[in-house]
This record gives structure tokens, C-alpha cells and sequence, in this order.
């Protein structure tokens, strides 16, 4: 390979791909507290609540959830694997891995989907529609399905770009595109990746594990 | 494919067999009747995961020790606000003053 | 300022290309400077407008001039337009933009292209709260306190903060921006300890600038949930606490103010060494300061929650909290005397801001150490001491700081002097006329006058009198720069590259600099701020 290609502004290859990568980490930094609100009321219902919160929880999709976890942990596994495959210039198998990442995390949208129009049918949805009921939860129910569908909700959309970003890089590779779908920028779209696995990782519980084992 | 290439491939597929078993352990844990465990082992599972994820997949192992501290900074971050937030909720009901609003009824009113 | 034929045209980062497409396309970031600098003002004056108005109405006792309602819309615009517009972007945005990557030596920061989609989201953030206020304007306080906001009030609340949650995103990507370039892009031999205190103090504020941020944006998310579909979150009838949105809120917006007052120390710390010809007291220290105050300032937000229902034990800790926070502010404080001391000082327009910036901050300082004391605050919160205090430091403070900074780099930045005599009868009239705008409102909250409210007793008039005029004379001292600065770039002096004979690496290029600032990346030699007061002369990085 030529000498590798770096932008004006820095001096080496290896200083762009430092500072992508420091970049990304700071950017995941700002994802994290950008979700922190929505934990901390999470956090401030169920301690107020936990009576309430786990009827709500006893109400999710839990074989749905369960299995939707599975399915983003191995999509990170593939993205992984796409990672260092692309650093070895493997950049068929990378292809590949790029294409079952989407694959998968379109598989956890639709799915997610599902779960949506049963609990939209079961009127768990926030607004003037909301019912649920155990009347004496309802107010702390109402709560948890704010939280919910905004923590899911705002997942599902962090998710979508991560698919579009994969997509993009997945058919650029297939078509030869080695400069644009490098390494460094792989890398990126990975951490990425797993920074929306890893905020699933714990909504899951949070979310569909409450109260399982009472009422 | 290398020697490093395959090994790297196999951590990779190990982590992931990991995962799979954290995950049948907090779903089934979760139906056993364990009180207030079930909680703390439901948050310790996921907080294992989460490393497992940041660790070996997002390359903390190797990185550098200023990429750890952003890696870890939010949740610090959050750690405080809940903390500091808590010194409040805990106390709420103690040594109340008359600019407070007189505390309702109602279930409402939690204990922290 | 179209080159003159008989000029040896000398491409720069101005002349090579002057088109409006140039401009708006660019990826320099001493052109995307400009751009905010250009933004920031008009906002600036947008949100004065607001004061004006607040200050005519409060010259009466009655409320005569506007209705209470249009009273509160009036100071709503104001802060929120002071604050997020003006402030939070000022020094970082503008001169931080300009000259962090020529202070360590680098040709750009880290992401051009995202520094320019930074201004175009502040553009866009900007457009909606000016959408929301020629609405109609938003009746809520720049807090937004729940319930009003989100159940009783009828104004333009939605609009409002999306403008905010949008204007946030700037923020982000700008500080982020900033932490990358200080970490990856600095010339060899820019050790840490060698960056001029401009750069750290740019550099904290980034920090918290992408910590904090977030939190705003989802806490006007969530606040926007609960006005459109009443979750409850915020209502204790549901179940919910009025107190978790300020506990929220105030997590950012406590650190926001560390915001605004970091790069103005900064900046006080460039300025004041050139001018006193002495190196800085202390720089270790006060980098340290810089970097305490940064992480205090995140464990204090509770203190402006002391009578809003809060606990008296969490309000003892962030009373205590707050105590801690104005250790490292004190210690500049002293660091920056102690560099006056024994110096050669030059009292330049520059320099009369800086020194106004040490004096107002400390004022300020010690008023919220009043603030901080619990059974104080009680009597003094929503008093106009409160208004005092945060003006003190937010105007007295980082206005004058950014100010001089302007000044102080504008040689650099336009290759141009400014009129000096000019200079500094504007830094005058803006110390005179802020003190009396101010001053008097501290005595007007002590006497228990409250804020928010366009109509007092009269036995507040005459306080409220010479704050009005101390208003208008801060007016024009406001208006005074943008009028000869503006005729500087036509008709001003042509400066050379280093007019105040200045250490920094920005100095080091010509002025106006290059596209690429430097020719070649620099090697730097020594500490910052080698100025030696026996004989005036320094030693360049």
C-alpha cells in the first residue's frame, strides 16, 4: 500500500487516525450523558415507585426483548469481527460482517416494531389514550412507559444510523472502495456499534427484567 | 488468515459465547424469587457485559490510558448527578422547613 | 479591505478569496471565527434591545411602559438569548476558533468540517428562538421552570427550546473539536505545561461543555414530553417532582457558567502578562485552578435550588460545595495581582479590560460566596442580588474579558490597529457605566426588591434610576466599538505581526496569518509568558 493519505490539517496518517479515534470516544462520552436524563428518571420512578415499575415491566414483550438482545450482542460479535478483518485487508469477509451487522440490527428494529404495535394495541403508548390495568399503578406506569418508549425509542433511532452508517460502508467495500471504507473509518462506525449495544445492554434489564418473579 | 488473524477471531467468538451466557443467566434469574438480589444481580450482569463489550470488542484493552478516562468519564459524570441527586431524595422528609411544600397524602410521596 | 494596486499583495487567510461563497464554505477555522463573531454580535444586540427595554420599563415604579406578561417575555428573551447566543459561544467560538490551533502550533483544528457545521447548527438554533420570539417570545425565565412551563404557560415554549436543545448541539461539537485538537495537534515541544492558560482554559471548558451539554438537551426533550403529552415526570399530582427538572437543569447550567467565565480568565491570563511585561505567577497553579474549577463546578448545582423544596441536608452539602468552588477562582485572583506586581504596565485598551474582568469577577466572586451561605440565600434569592451578582460576573466578567480579547488580537486577526484613544474611553465608559447599572441592584436586593417583576415600591426608585442611566451609558460604551472596530478594517493603522510584542505562537505568523497559519509546523523552545520586566522584552515560544 502507498504511503496512507491523510487530511491537511494533520502531519501523519497515524495522528488523523489517533484523533478519529479520540474523537469518537469524546463523541460516545456526549451520547452517554445525553441518555444520563432519561436514566436518572428512570432511576427517580422506580425508587418513588417499585411497586408500580415492576407491574409496568410484567407488561413488556420480555421473550421479544430477550431475544432482541441476543440479537444485538451478536451483531456486535460480527462488527467486531469486521473490524479486524478489515485491518487484515480482508476486505471480502469484512463485506460480509458489514452486511449481517444490518442485517441484524434491522432484524432488532423490526422486532422492536412488533413489540411497539402490541403495547400501541394494549394502550401502554403515553398521552391521552394511556390505560393500564392495575388502577392503583397508573400514574407510576405511565411513567415507565414514557421512559420506555423514550429510552427505547431513542435507541431505535441511534440504531437506524448506525444501520445506514454500516450499509454505506458495507456496499462502498463491495464495490472497491478501500480508501473510502478504510480501517480507521470502520473502526469508528464500530465503536459506534457497540455503544448502542452497549446502552441495550441495559435497558434490557431495566426495562423487561422488573418484577419478573412476583405478581 | 494469519496466526494473530485467527486468534483475534477467536477471542472475539469467545466473548460472544460469554454474552450469550450472562444473557440466559439474567433472563432466568430474573423469574427466581431472589428479592432486592434479583435487581443487583440483574445491573452486576449487565455491568459485565458492558465490559466484556467496551473491553474486547471497543479495544479498551490495548488503548491508551486517555482513551479509558473518556471511556469512563460519562458514567462518572452520572454517577454524581444521581449521587448528589440522591442526598436529596434520601432526605427529603427530614428536618423540613416552611419554604417546603407540605409533603401529599397519597403514594405518591416516596421515600428515596 | 480590497488590496491596493500599489500594495505587494501578500496571500492570507482575508484576501485570497473574498467571495460570499468562500465564506460560507469554508473550512478555516479563522473564517468560521468571523462567522460567529458576525452572529454573536447581532444576537448580542438583539438580546440588549431586550434590556433596554427592561431598563426603561424599571426607571418607574409602575409597571407603565409594558404589560407584566410582555415584562416577562421581555427578560425570558433576554437571558435566553444572552446566555446561549452570546455568552456560550463568545470567547470559545470566536477567539478560541481563531487562535487555539496557532497557539499550539497546528494549521486547523482537528475537524474542520465539523467546526463549520458547528456554526450552522448555532444558525439554526439561533433562527428558531428568534422564530419563537417573534412569535410572540416565551413567558417562562430562562430557566424554565416546571409547572409552569410545562402546564400553565401560553406562550411559545416548544419553539423556544428546540432552538436551545439545537443550539446545544454546536456547543457539543465545538468543545469536542477543542479537546481532540489540544490532545492530538500540538507542534513538538508544546508540552502541557507549555500552552499558554488561553488553551486550558479553552480546553476545560470543553470538557464541560461536552459533559454538561447532553444533559440540557434531554432535560428540554423531557420537559417538551411533559407539555405535550403530561407523563407526569414533573407533577407531583402524578406522581412526579417538579424538583427533578431543576436538579436537571441546574446540572448543566451550573457548570454553563464555568462556561462562560473559563475562557474570559483565559483570556485575562493572555493579556495581562503582555501588558505588566512579567511572566504569570504561578502558571501551574493556575492551570490546576483552571482545571478545579471546572470539576467543582459540577458538584455545586444545588445551591440554586435552596428554597425550592430541596432538602436542607443536600442543601448544606452544595452550600459547602459552593464554598470550595471559589478556592481556585481566588487563587487566580491573587496569581493575576501577583503578575501586576513589580511589572511594567501598560494601561492599553486591552489591558484596561483585563484588569476591569479581575476586579468586577472578584466582586462577583464574593457575592456568591453571600449566595452560597444557606441562611443567607434564603433572603437573597430571587432578590435583584442575585441579578447583581451573576451580572458582575457574566458581564463584569466575561464580556469585558471577551472584549479585550477582541481588542487585543484584533492586529492579528485583521491585520489592522484599532484607534487606541478610542480603545480605551470605551473600556471606561463600559467600567463606569456597568458598575452603575449594577452596583445599585446588589443595594436593591439587599433591600429586598425581587426580580422578575416589571413593577416595584417606590421607595426603589431611585436605586432603579441610576441603574437605567448606568444602563445607558453601558450602552454606548457597547456601541462604541462597533463603530471604530468597523472603521479599523477600512482605515485603521496596518499592524505588523507581533504589534505588542507578545510570546504566543499566534504572534509568531503575520498578521493577518496565513491560510495555514504557519509555513511550517513550529518548533517551540520554551515556556509560555518568558517576558522579562528588567527590560520589557520577551521570548517567543
Amino acid at each position: 500500500m502507498s504511503e496512507a493519505m491523510h487530511a491537511a490539517q494533520f502531519d501523519s496518517a497515524a495522528q488523523q487516525e489517533e484523533a478519529a479515534t479520540l474523537g469518537i470516544w469524546v463523541f460516545l462520552a456526549t451520547e452517554l450523558m445525553f441518555f444520563g436524563p432519561l436514566f436518572f428518571g428512570y432511576y427517580y420512578g422506580r425508587s418513588h415507585f417499585p411497586d408500580g415499575f415492576a407491574a409496568a415491566s410484567r407488561h413488556t414483550e420480555v421473550m421479544l426483548g430477550t431475544i432482541n438482545t441476543a440479537v444485538l450482542l451478536t451483531s456486535s460479535m460480527l462488527m467486531a469481527i469486521a473490524g479486524e478483518a478489515r485491518k487484515a485487508n480482508a476486505t471480502r469477509l469484512a463485506t460480509r460482517m458489514l452486511l449481517l451487522v444490518a442485517a441484524l440490527g434491522i432484524a432488532f428494529l423490526v422486532i422492536k416494531g412488533i413489540e411497539y404495535r402490541h403495547e400501541w394495541q394494549e394502550r401502554l403508548f403515553p398521552g391521552a389514550g394511556f390505560f393500564f390495568p392495575e388502577h392503583q399503578h397508573a400514574a407510576a406506569a405511565r411513567m415507565f412507559y414514557f421512559l420506555y418508549f423514550g429510552m427505547t425509542g431513542l435507541h431505535a433511532l441511534h440504531l437506524t444510523i448506525g444501520i445506514v452508517m454500516v450499509l454505506v460502508f458495507a456496499l462502498g467495500l463491495s464495490r472497491g472502495a478501500r480508501r473510502f471504507a478504510n480501517a480507521e473509518r470502520i473502526e469508528v462506525a464500530a465503536l459506534y456499534w457497540h455503544f448502542v449495544d452497549a446502552v441495550w445492554i441495559f435497558l434490557y434489564p431495566i426495562l423487561y427484567l422488573v418484577g419478573r418473579s412476583s405478581g | 488468515m494469519t496466526n494473530l488473524e485467527s486468534h483475534a477471531y477467536r477471542r472475539i467468538v469467545l466473548v460472544w459465547i460469554a454474552l450469550m451466557a450472562l444473557l440466559l443467566l439474567t433472563f432466568g434469574s430474573a423469574y427466581l424469587k431472589l428479592g432486592a438480589w434479583n435487581n443487583a444481580i440483574n445491573l452486576g450482569i449487565a455491568a459485565v457485559k458492558a465490559l466484556l463489550v467496551a473491553v474486547f470488542f471497543m479495544h479498551l484493552r490495548s488503548a491508551s490510558t486517555m482513551l479509558r478516562i473518556v471511556a469512563v468519564i460519562a458514567l462518572l459524570m452520572l454517577a454524581l448527578l444521581f449521587g448528589l441527586s440522591h442526598t436529596d431524595y434520601a432526605t427529603r422528609t427530614m428536618q423540613r422547613v416552611p419554604w417546603q411544600t407540605p409533603p401529599k397524602s397519597q403514594n405518591a410521596e416516596g421515600g428515596g | 479591505m480590497h488590496a491596493r494596486v500599489s500594495d505587494i499583495a501578500i496571500p492570507d487567510y482575508l484576501n485570497e478569496d473574498w467571495s460570499l461563497k468562500s465564506w460560507l464554505t469554508t473550512h478555516d477555522h479563522k473564517r468560521i471565527a468571523w462567522l460567529y463573531m458576525v452572529s454573536i454580535t447581532v444576537f448580542f444586540f438583539v438580546g440588549g434591545a431586550a434590556a433596554t427595554l427592561i431598563r426603561l420599563e424599571l426607571a418607574t415604579p409602575q409597571g407603565d411602559l409594558v404589560s407584566a406578561d410582555t415584562y416577562n417575555r421581555l427578560f425570558t428573551a433576554h437571558g435566553v438569548i444572552m446566555v446561549w447566543m452570546f455568552l456560550i459561544p463568545s470567547i470559545p467560538s470566536v477567539l478560541g476558533n481563531f487562535l487555539m490551533p496557532m497557539m499550539i502550533g497546528a494549521r486547523d483544528l482537528a475537524f474542520p468540517r465539523l467546526n463549520l457545521a458547528s456554526w450552522y447548527i448555532y444558525v439554526l438554533g439561533g433562527l428558531f428562538t428568534l422564530g419563537a420570539l417573534a412569535a410572540g417570545g416565551i413567558d417562562t425565565g430562562w430557566t424554565f421552570y416546571t409547572p409552569f412551563s410545562t402546564m400553565f404557560s401560553n406562550s411559545n415554549v416548544i419553539l423556544a427550546i428546540t432552538g436551545v436543545f439545537i443550539l446545544g448541539f454546536s456547543s457539543i461539537l465545538t468543545g469536542l473539536n477543542f479537546i481532540v485538537t489540544v490532545h492530538k495537534m500540538r507542534a513538538p515541544g508544546m508540552t502541557w505545561f507549555r500552552l499558554p492558560l488561553f488553551v486550558w482554559a479553552n480546553y476545560a471548558t470543553s470538557i464541560i461543555l461536552v459533559l454538561a451539554t447532553p444533559v440540557l438537551a434531554m432535560t428540554l426533550a423531557l420537559l417538551a414530553a411533559e407539555r405535550l403529552l403530561h407523563i407526569g415526570i414533573f407533577d407531583p399530582a402524578l406522581g412526579g417532582d417538579p424538583l427533578l427538572f431543576q436538579h436537571l437543569f441546574w446540572f448543566y447550567s451550573h457548570p454553563a457558567v464555568y462556561i462562560m467565565v473559563l475562557p474570559a480568565m483565559g483570556v485575562a491570563s493572555e493579556i495581562i502578562p503582555c501588558f505588566a511585561r512579567k511572566r504569570v505567577f504561578g502558571y501551574r497553579f493556575m492551570a490546576y485552578a483552571i482545571l478545579g474549577i471546572a470539576s467543582i463546578g459540577f458538584l455545586v448545582w444545588g445551591h440554586h435550588m435552596f428554597v425550592s423544596g430541596q432538602s436542607v441536608y443536600a442543601s448544606m452539602v452544595f452550600s459547602l460545595l459552593s464554598f470550595l468552588v471559589a478556592i481556585p477562582s481566588a487563587i487566580k485572583v491573587f496569581n493575576w495581582t501577583a503578575t501586576l506586581y513589580k511589572g511594567r504596565i501598560t494601561f492599553s485598551a486591552p489591558m484596561l479590560y483585563a484588569l476591569g474582568f479581575v476586579g468586577l469577577f472578584t466582586i462577583g466572586g464574593l457575592t456568591g460566596l453571600i449566595l452560597a451561605s444557606l441562611a443567607l440565600d434564603v433572603h437573597l434569592t430571587d432578590t435583584y442580588f442575585v441579578i447583581a451578582h451573576f451580572h458582575y460576573i457574566m458581564v463584569g466578567g466575561s464580556v469585558m474579558a471577551y472584549l479585550g480579547g477582541i481588542h487585543f488580537w484584533w492586529p492579528k486577526m485583521t491585520g489592522r490597529m484599532y484607534p487606541e484613544m478610542w480603545g480605551r474611553i470605551a473600556a471606561l465608559m463600559i467600567f463606569f457605566g456597568f458598575n452603575l447599572t449594577f452596583f445599585p441592584q446588589y443595594l436593591l436586593g439587599y433591600e429586598g426588591m425581587p426580580r422578575r417583576y416589571h413593577a416595584y415600591p417606590p421607595e426603589f426608585q431611585v436605586l432603579n434610576i441610576l441603574s437605567s442611566a448606568g444602563a445607558s451609558i453601558l450602552a454606548i460604551g457597547y456601541l462604541l466599538p462597533l463603530g471604530y472596530l468597523l472603521w479599523s478594517l477600512f482605515y485603521g493603522k496596518r499592524a505588523e505581526a507581533n504589534p505588542w510584542h507578545a510570546t504566543g505562537l499566534e504572534w509568531q505568523t503575520s498578521s493577518p496569518p496565513p491560510k495555514h497559519n504557519f509555513e511550517r509546523t513550529p518548533t517551540v523552545l520554551r515556556d509560555a509568558y518568558q517576558y522579562d520586566p528588567q527590560t520589557g522584552t520577551e521570548a517567543p515560544q
